[in-house]
């Protein structure tokens, strides 16, 4: 009894956290800074008591006598424990600058942080439907209100509507999909209904297959695959920077997470039946997603449309999948590292900056950065230069392990389609490195302010390049055959039993 | 001696990150990146010492790195690679003597990245490892193009990278391929260059698998059609970028075309054949004619350098002892001659702001020495007998005549064509009336004299007496030639 509440801690911290916060909220005592504290340390002490939790070699399931196996716990689902828990802590340490220059602010803010991250949390843990569902929507009612934190702001509150009508119409699907597969096995836990696919012909499957094709809807909807896209770039960028970052770097890997697990345990057996239909999203994704970021003017946007290709790329891993790649889960898991990473630090800077100023930051804006601001200039560049898949950033490896895999899995043509849209992502990134250093500054230099944000920006910056290049032959220290091998054990423990 | 690669790779790198990191004053930046330039020069030096002309690949070097597909950190250098290696080495403290008095630090700490980029990709021997230098050296030239260029700097920076990295993603998506093929024919991973070497692959495929690594190396030479970029690059560079990219970095272009090429593909090559020589006639013709027309002085020895480049890629195609020689030999006259000269170009902009012929004219009466050493280097660049560039260009004419009698003929007017650009450019900028930009023209002084005679020495003396040089490279030129034959065997 003792030992299962132990193994479920971690959440349960979040969750007293978000509930301490909310109480705290209206305090006059503890103005935001503290409770600021007081939410990166809920989160601290969630994260160092999941980290000796991975690496375990079984799987377990919290309370199975109550709830039966809803709850699992896995290598898989602790990493990316480790990495929201992380997530988030970089989104509010990085910008105490930014909710200290913004008048509305309040301590509600911190406290739907925490319950989107119990959410997440919940959601890679689920290991059926139902509790998917819930934690899906907990996860997403928590970002809604974010997405419209700045509720004066026209352009925050439209995206906030759009965000919420859209995504609770497809949250329908998922629940409809649910249904469907219900009423054809009889159950909503993945592990019985993964037997029940592979014990049954294609003929007895439709419901199933319809009902996972609805499930997959409500995916696409959430990671931004076209045509599934029109929300991404107008709440991207009505967002709050932190709560841009927050998506981006986040609780997309959320989805990805739940998609993974469902994907790979419970359709495991007749997920080739989706592999067209995917080959086609990814196609148009990438190139849709590539003509939006393309488009854009400001570097918000750009991002946002860019996520959308990123999307595509670990969209051509899941079909290699189904094509019996062996390669491409861990491929997926290491590219949502690199992406996690790299986009912390991407969002990190630019909302580092928007603390100090009120501009749009289009690219223009950017002109002459690297002379007011060298270091910064650099780290977004290493950024950027990761997120194009530059060699010596983690993020060349990322596609590395990606095109691999859809070679692995015979698909030429795709893997080649995510080179050609790599290739034309190195302009759109390469435009922001071209305008922070090719342009004179009209200011002076700025001092650095050495402070935790731009601490933290570092070791993010560190990290994508250690991940890119680090060798493994300095002891103690993982080089980027450790990033693999992590990738390689949380997938291998989705197949456990 | 296991390292000594490892460190003349990196030796400049590190030098960069430690003067970045502690943000030194510009003198002792200076001094830092002078010192590991010299004592990169000497370890070559001890390399060319060490190095067994017959002894093929040496200095191997073998560490793990990603050990989960067996990517490597592999890194060898031979007869080929060798004369790449000592280019650079010998360049780039000529550079630095050329910045001297450069003020913006930006230029040294970039001029110190391109060294470690450049030497890397010469040396490495695993693909993935290749690939990642082949990218890195771009970020260099991009940002000194784009910060301290000239006309349309920024476009053209954007340019001359879209265009490389659309060359290497090609060569990225084979690099991924071959790998994966090694993979499924033996159950491992490996990049390694002579692993993948030893990989059959049925025709279809190869083709489009060479595809992927001529595009890249047939933009960075470049050869016809694929040249948009290099008139706008080469004329809005900074001259130590503008000599990296004529010296080396289209160097790097042929070169992978040699170690991967023939590496990789010496059966498929032979059916890319007559697309290449093509293009590298038309190439000759073309960029001669373009040179003989164009007013700006770095644009026209960028025509000039693709000429030359489209001389030394048909040399390599035509795949004989004399080619190849001739490729090898001119290949490092060729780097040496056209540092020369885009040096001379850099100094005369210095001095007149402008590149222009229609602004110049006369120096030869204010300043002597000057015009010397300019009339010198450009006659070597044409390919004057006695100079390194003559032996290069000889003996890729024969190769050329030994394939066939028409090819030879159309290559031989590679030094017919240059002749004329270069006496005519030659008689319209140092002779004939001073104007008013060459009036007040300062001869070189005593730092200049310095940078150029090592350069000016190299060319006569390998123009002299080639028979010093020849010997170094020939044993493993004959015998890798010999293999290519015998793969390609009855094709021929």
């Amino acid at each position: 009894m003792i030992h299962e509440l132990l193994l479920i801690l971690p959440m349960a911290i979040i969750v007293i956290g978000a509930f301490v916060l909310m109480l705290l909220s209206r305090s006059r005592v503890v103005d935001l800074n503290r409770l600021n504290l007081v939410a990166v340390f809920f989160l601290g002490i969630s994260f160092l008591l999941e980290l000796p939790q991975f690496g375990r070699e079984a799987v377990l399931f919290s309370f199975p006598d109550i709830f039966g196996r809803m709850y699992i716990l896995d290598n898989f689902a602790t990493l990316f424990d480790l990495m929201f828990t992380a997530g988030a802590m970089m989104t509010l340490l990085i910008n105490t600058d930014y909710f200290k220059s913004r008048k509305y602010y309040n301590g509600e803010y911190f406290a739907l942080i925490l319950f989107s991250v119990f959410g997440m949390m919940t959601l890679v843990h689920a290991n059926e439907l139902i509790t998917a569902f819930i934690a899906l929507e907990i996860a997403s009612l928590s970002i809604y209100a974010l997405v419209g934190y700045h509720k004066k702001n026209k352009i925050s509150s439209e995206a906030m509507m759009k965000y919420l009508v859209l995504g609770s119409m497809t949250g329908a699907f998922f629940v409809l999909g649910t249904a469907l597969i219900y009423g054809a096995t009889g159950s909503t836990n993945l592990g019985d209904i993964s037997t029940f696919i592979a014990s049954h012909g294609r003929e007895d499957l439709t419901l199933v297959i319809v009902g996972g094709t609805f499930i997959m809807v409500t995916i696409m909807f959430k990671i931004g695959a076209v045509p599934f896209h029109s929300w991404v770039v107008d709440v991207y960028h009505g967002a709050p920077y932190p709560v841009t970052m927050f998506m981006a770097s986040t609780f997309k890997i959320a989805i990805f997470a739940i998609a993974l697990r469902i994907y790979l345990i419970e359709f495991a057996s007749i997920s080739n039946i989706w592999t067209p239909m995917l080959q086609v999203l990814t196609i148009i994704t990438l190139i849709g997603g590539s003509l939006i970021a393309i488009s854009q003017s400001t570097v918000k946007r750009m991002l946002a449309g860019s996520s959308i290709v990123h999307s595509g790329y670990m969209l051509i891993a899941i079909s290699s999948i189904g094509l019996g790649s062996e390669m491409a889960a861990p491929a997926i898991m290491f590219y949502l590292i690199a992406y996690f990473l790299s986009a912390v630090g991407a969002f990190g800077i630019l909302s580092f900056i928007a603390s100090q100023s009120r501009k749009q930051m289009t690219y223009e804006d950017f002109k002459g950065f690297a002379e007011r601001r060298p270091y910064m200039a650099l780290m977004m560049a290493v950024f950027m230069l990761s997120l194009s898949g530059f060699p010596s950033t983690i993020g060349f490896l990322g596609k590395f392990y990606i095109f691999t895999a859809a070679i692995e899995s015979g698909q030429i043509l795709l893997a080649g389609l995510g080179i050609l849209t790599a290739f034309i992502s190195v302009y759109y990134y390469f435009k922001l490195v071209a305008m922070m250093y090719f342009y004179p500054s009209n200011q002076e230099e700025k001092k650095l302010k050495i402070n935790l944000s731009s601490g933290l920006i570092a070791l993010m910056a560190l990290l994508v390049i250690w991940g890119g290049i680090g060798t493994s032959l300095i002891p103690f220290v993982p080089g980027v055959d450790g990033f693999i091998d992590i990738a390689k054990q949380a997938i291998g423990s989705l197949y456990l039993k | 001696m296991q390292h000594i690669l490892s460190n003349i790779i990196f030796l400049p790198l590190v030098a960069a990150l430690l003067l970045g990191v502690f943000r030194t004053p510009l003198h002792w930046l200076r001094l830092g990146a002078v010192t590991a330039s010299l004592i990169v020069l000497a370890l070559v030096g001890v390399v060319i010492f060490y190095f067994d002309p017959s002894g093929g690949m040496q200095f191997l070097r073998v560490a793990p790195w990603i050990q989960n597909y067996g990517i490597t950190y592999y890194v060898g250098v031979d007869a080929i690679s060798l004369v790449i290696l000592a280019l650079i080495a010998l360049l780039m403290p000529i550079l630095y003597l050329y910045i001297w008095k450069e003020e913006r630090k930006g230029y040294w700490y970039n001029m110190l990245m391109l060294q470690t980029g450049v030497t890397g990709a010469v040396l490495s021997l695993d693909l993935v490892l290749f690939y990642l230098f082949w990218e890195t050296m771009l970020l260099p030239i991009f940002i000194m193009i784009g910060r301290y260029g000239n006309g349309l700097y920024q476009y053209n920076a954007m340019k001359i990278v879209l265009m490389t990295i659309l060359g290497s993603m090609s060569m990225l998506f084979s690099i991924l391929y071959l790998g994966y093929g090694y993979f499924e024919a033996t159950g491992s991973w490996s990049f390694a260059l002579n692993d993948l070497a030893r990989l059959h692959l049925d025709a279809q495929t190869s083709i489009w698998l060479a595809a992927g690594f001529l595009l890249a190396f047939a933009i960075k030479i470049p050869l016809v059609g694929f040249h948009t970029w290099m008139a706008p690059a080469y004329g809005s560079s900074p001259t130590p970028t503008v000599v990296i990219l004529s010296a080396i970095m289209a160097k790097l272009g042929v070169y992978g075309l040699w170690r991967f090429g023939y590496g990789l593909f010496e059966n498929t090559l032979v059916s890319y054949a007559p697309t290449i020589v093509t293009l590298a006639i038309i190439g000759l013709l073309y960029y001669a004619i373009h040179a003989v027309m164009e007013p700006n002085l770095r644009r026209m020895f960028a025509y000039s350098s693709g000429s030359h480049l489209s001389l030394i890629a048909l040399g390599i195609i035509v795949t004989n002892i004399y080619g190849w020689g001739g490729s090898l030999y001119f290949i490092a006259t060729h780097a040496l001659a056209s540092a020369g000269i885009f040096l001379m170009i850099g100094l005369l902009f210095k001095r007149t702001r402008s590149v222009t012929i229609f602004d110049l004219g006369g120096i030869a009466a204010v300043a002597p020495r000057f015009a010397f050493f300019f009339a010198f280097f450009a006659l070597s660049v044409a390919g004057l007998p006695g100079t390194g560039g003559f032996v290069g260009e000889l003996l890729i004419i024969i190769g050329a005549f030994k394939a066939d009698l028409w090819i030879g003929v159309l290559t031989a007017t590679t030094m017919l064509s240059a002749m004329l650009y270069i006496f005519w450019m030659l008689q319209r900028t140092i002779f004939g009336q001073a104007g008013s930009c060459t009036e007040t023209f300062e001869d070189l002084d005593g730092r200049e004299m310095v940078m150029l005679l090592p350069l000016m020495l190299l060319l006569l003396i390998t123009g002299i007496a080639p028979s010093l040089f020849i010997p170094l490279g020939e044993p493993q030129l004959t015998a890798s030639l010999a293999e290519v034959m015998k793969a390609i065997g009855g094709l021929q």
